[in-house]
């Protein structure tokens, strides 16, 4: 047996043993390469969205790999940690610190290998399920078929390779054989107690609490300038939290026999204690990792309906056209008519005639609603109509809360004829498809006024202008050939479905990142807890000997597990829940609705995670002891 | 009084090959009786208390402790029966890492839900019987092998069971901590008249039992009883040893 077979046995002969590590570092190389397949597919890429798509796509591949290395990092340590015993034993029998490194490297490739090459062999299969996803819910016109990946099979082997040989390296150069007592007691050595500084438990406080009261603050553009200092703040709080904060609130529980002493307390408390110090940092890394997938998603989700509303709020009408010449006017409403009652679709047309005109000062010119025009439209729109007498005139201004409002002040209105009209009122509206404001006047007035330009604007309002979609299409390609000057169509179905096109590409790459993330903070959770499966098994063994309800070790191993899944979820969603918010500040838009669904659906998911884990652990508590 | 009264015992594991632990095995222990079990290994000595001690569960044959059959209680019910009437001294003394040794102590009576009184009154009483009331606030591992299964002990008596079962509970100790613990369940056996019943490989520990049991595959093959002197006990125990098989010096080194 020379030395590299060793090695090579070590692993074949223990799969059993490797499996766990081995499926998680599979596991980040699927998901890296079904990404990559969809980042690099030709029919993404080449859409009109897809170059700005392309390189979120991009962006968030990195963010994966960069997870992808964390994860396979530590999913090692905890590995080698159950391993420390067999370590000291063959030192102990006079392997040399090299040796040792040298199998654990050889050992580490030899698993990395096989797991790059399952990953991509699983991810094979699951693209293709993906994919069929991905075209449904981009709602994309050609089909994302499957196609060879080429590229994506290259940068998920170079990568993965890469990935684990700098990790391996890493791994051994820290590994120290030469501490014998320390790898032969291994797991039995006790864990030092921790501790918690009542000063750091404070500082905790104090930068959680200044960071929310910084973040629910801020108004407007000031929160893209504390979202850093703030999160910077937060983190390191959150930090404090788990290591001293909560040490520090169990060892006074622990003080206080009346509570420590009763019960199963003693059982769940001592455990929770003494784990802390493991625990604080998977908690950290789980609260946070939660956390940014939760404001990621949310902020997405929010930012995509926000769109939407906004869309659907000025654009009130199925179908606006609006000439200034009349050269195709008839035809074309002939056109989109014809189609509309083919397809029997009810509608209720409205017409509004603007003229531009200029002021007294001949560089200025401003344009003028008829008064009867302009309140048609509006009650067509469902806003609110106006009343003029003689000489007054109304402004009307569009804002909205991307954009903000081009709002000016002028209190009156001085003609080319020296006419001079009061501005009597401001209205905001979006009726009209015109971005600077312009001037409502009297009927009588506004015939008499000539304009240098006359717009005839059309509406039609359709109440299920969902059905019009194909209309809008066809026109809208049929029209775009002629001269593009003379007149602007526009179809509301079709303008959104171009609009959830795009946003929905952007979507699928937040809510998969989001989905990764949050897998990952599971798996993490996992891996927690089966390090400690042995040590627990142990421990309740002799607990039950000693005479412990089958009820009472449900409740203790539930209780334990509530703590381990949902303290730092809580956390996360606190946090998600102060981000959202400052980030509902910065777009003036309430993003209330989303939050709650988003944070919902992820407690969700966590709470039948839970369930699941639970089954599963108490199951394999029992099977050793009873 | 019978304490524990145990009838025609079988114990068969299943498996592809069935094999027969106990076979027919009677016994009677009366209160404030100290009993050992001794035999090679494999001969049934732990299968024999891990029934008793209701933790495994007999194929035919009956278990009376005090009058009551534990076995035909529900599984709740004898997780309850296990640590009011019971109580148990191991081998790697079992005590959990992560409490102090008078939170291991006190963990029967906390499961119970006794009040925090009483359990400091309890605790105070014991751990001044067993000496060990000076490492009270220690960590289980900060303690020496002996003043551990002191304290496991002390766990084992501080709800006064009516039957305290020991395996092996020298079997991890140095020939002094060995004696100071054979001492202790000794004295409690003597002074609170608690009925014990101790399996061991250790003649020297034996031989602080009133009576000692053998078996040998499975089944009853001798029992003797103490006279006025441990040191014949003793030497008795070592004979009936060298019976049942292997050489004197193979069973035990001679410490007394």
């Amino acid at each position: 047996m020379t030395f590299r077979q060793f090695a090579f046995n070590n692993v074949i002969r223990n799969k059993r043993i490797y499996a766990g590590y081995f499926l998680s570092s599979a596991f980040s190389v699927m998901v890296f390469f079904v990404y990559a397949i969809f980042a690099f597919h030709p029919n993404l890429t080449n859409e009109s969205i897809g170059s700005q798509v392309a390189i979120g796509l991009h962006f968030a591949e990195s963010i994966i790999y960069v997870f992808s290395f964390i994860f396979v990092l530590y999913s090692m340590s905890s590995f080698l940690k159950t391993r420390k015993k067999e370590f000291g034993l063959m030192v102990m029998h006079g392997m040399t610190n090299r040796q040792l490194r040298t199998m654990v490297f050889l050992e580490n490739m030899l698993i990395g290998f096989f797991a790059t090459i399952m990953g991509i062999g699983i991810g094979f299969i699951l693209a293709k399920l993906l994919l069929l996803i991905a075209e449904n819910l981009l709602n994309l016109e050609q089909s994302l078929s499957f196609y060879f990946p080429t590229h994506a099979l290259i940068l998920t082997f170079a990568a993965f390779i890469i990935l684990f040989m700098v990790i391996s390296i890493f791994t051994v150069s820290v590994l120290k054989g030469n501490k014998l007592i320390d790898l032969i007691k291994g797991s039995v050595k006790p864990k030092a107690e921790p501790k918690s500084s009542v000063w750091l438990s404070l500082l905790a406080i104090l930068l959680i609490g200044s960071g929310y009261v910084v973040a629910l603050n801020v108004k407007g553009a000031a929160v893209s300038m504390a979202m850093l200092p703030v999160t910077t703040v937060v983190i390191i709080g959150t930090y404090f939290l788990f290591t001293q904060l909560s040490v520090y609130f169990i060892k006074k529980g622990k003080q206080r026999k009346g509570i420590f002493w009763r019960k199963t307390n003693m059982i769940l408390l001592s455990d929770l204690d003494y784990r802390m110090k493991d625990n604080a940092r998977t908690f950290f890394f789980v609260a946070i990792v939660s956390t940014v997938s939760f404001s990621a998603i949310g902020s997405l989700v929010g930012f995509k309906s926000m769109m939407t509303n906004i869309f659907l709020d000025e654009n009130p009408f199925a179908f606006e056209y609006s000439s200034s010449s009349s050269s195709n006017h008839d035809e074309h409403l002939l056109i989109l008519e014809a189609a509309l009652d083919q397809e029997n679709i009810e509608y209720m047309k409205v017409e509004a005639v603007m003229k531009d005109v200029t002021l007294v000062d001949p560089n200025e010119n401003t344009t003028i609603v008829k008064l009867s025009d302009y309140n048609e439209v509006a009650k067509a729109a469902g806003e609110k109509t106006v009343q003029l007498s003689k000489n007054e005139a109304i402004q009307v201004f569009y804002s909205n809360s991307l954009i903000g409002s081009a709002n000016e002040d002028n209190p009156s209105v001085v003609l080319e004829d020296n006419t001079n009209l009061q501005v009597v009122e401001k209205v905001k509206s979006v009726t009209l498809p015109n971005f600077t404001s312009y001037f409502v006047v009297e009927d009588v007035l506004f015939e008499q006024l000539k304009g240098e330009k006359q717009i005839t604007f059309l509406a039609y309002d359709i109440p299920n202008w969902q059905e019009t979609e194909a209309i809008g299409k066809m026109l809208t390609k049929d029209w775009s050939a002629s001269n593009q000057k003379e007149f602007k169509f526009t179809s509301l179905a079709y303008d959104m479905y171009v609009m959830n096109q795009g946003y929905s590409a952007i979507m699928f790459v937040g809510l998969f990142i989001g989905a990764v993330f949050f897998v990952a903070a599971g798996s993490f959770l996992y891996f927690r807890l089966y390090t400690d499966l042995e040590e627990d098994k142990k421990k309740f063994s002799a607990i039950m000997k000693m005479g412990l309800t089958e009820q009472e070790l449900t409740k203790v191993i539930t209780q334990q597990l509530m703590v381990l899944f949902f303290v730092p979820i809580l956390v996360a969603v606190v946090h998600g829940g102060v981000a959202l918010t400052a980030l509902q500040r910065m777009f003036g838009y309430s993003l209330l609705t989303e939050s709650i669904l988003v944070l919902g659906s992820f407690f969700l998911i966590q709470v039948v995670y839970f369930l699941f884990i639970r089954t599963t652990y108490i199951r394999n508590i029992k099977s050793e002891i009873l | 009084m019978n304490m524990m009264e145990v009838q025609n015992l079988c114990k068969v594991y299943e498996g592809k090959v069935a094999y027969r632990a106990l076979t027919d095995i009677n016994l009677t222990i009366r209160q404030g009786e100290f009993v050992g079990v001794m035999g090679p290994s494999g001969s049934g000595k732990t299968t024999l208390l891990n029934l008793v001690s209701t933790i495994d569960t007999p194929t035919t044959g009956n278990i009376l402790i005090g009058g009551k059959d534990p076995h035909s209680l529900k599984i709740n019910d004898l997780a309850r029966f296990r640590r009011r009437e019971l109580g148990f001294v191991f081998q790697d003394f079992n005590l959990l890492q992560t409490l102090t040794v008078e939170e291991n102590i006190v963990l029967p009576l906390t499961l119970d839900g006794e009040s925090v009184k009483v359990m400091d009154e309890k605790l105070a009483i014991v751990a001044k019987k067993l000496g060990i009331d000076h490492i009270l606030k220690k960590r289980t591992y900060e303690i020496s092998g002996g003043q551990a299964q002191r304290a496991a002990i002390a766990r084992a008596i501080i709800h006064s069971p009516k039957l305290l079962l020991a395996d092996e509970p020298t079997g991890n100790l140095d020939s002094k901590s060995a004696k100071d613990v054979m001492e202790t369940l000794s004295t409690i056996n003597q002074k609170d008249g608690t009925t014990l019943m101790l399996v061991t490989h250790d003649a020297v520990a034996a031989s602080f039992c009133n009576r000692v049991i053998f078996i040998k595959d499975g089944q009853l093959y001798n029992e003797i009883h103490r006279g006025e002197s441990r040191q014949v006990f003793f030497q008795k125990i070592i004979d009936v040893l060298s019976l049942l098989g292997g050489n004197a010096h193979d069973l035990s080194t001679i410490r007394v």
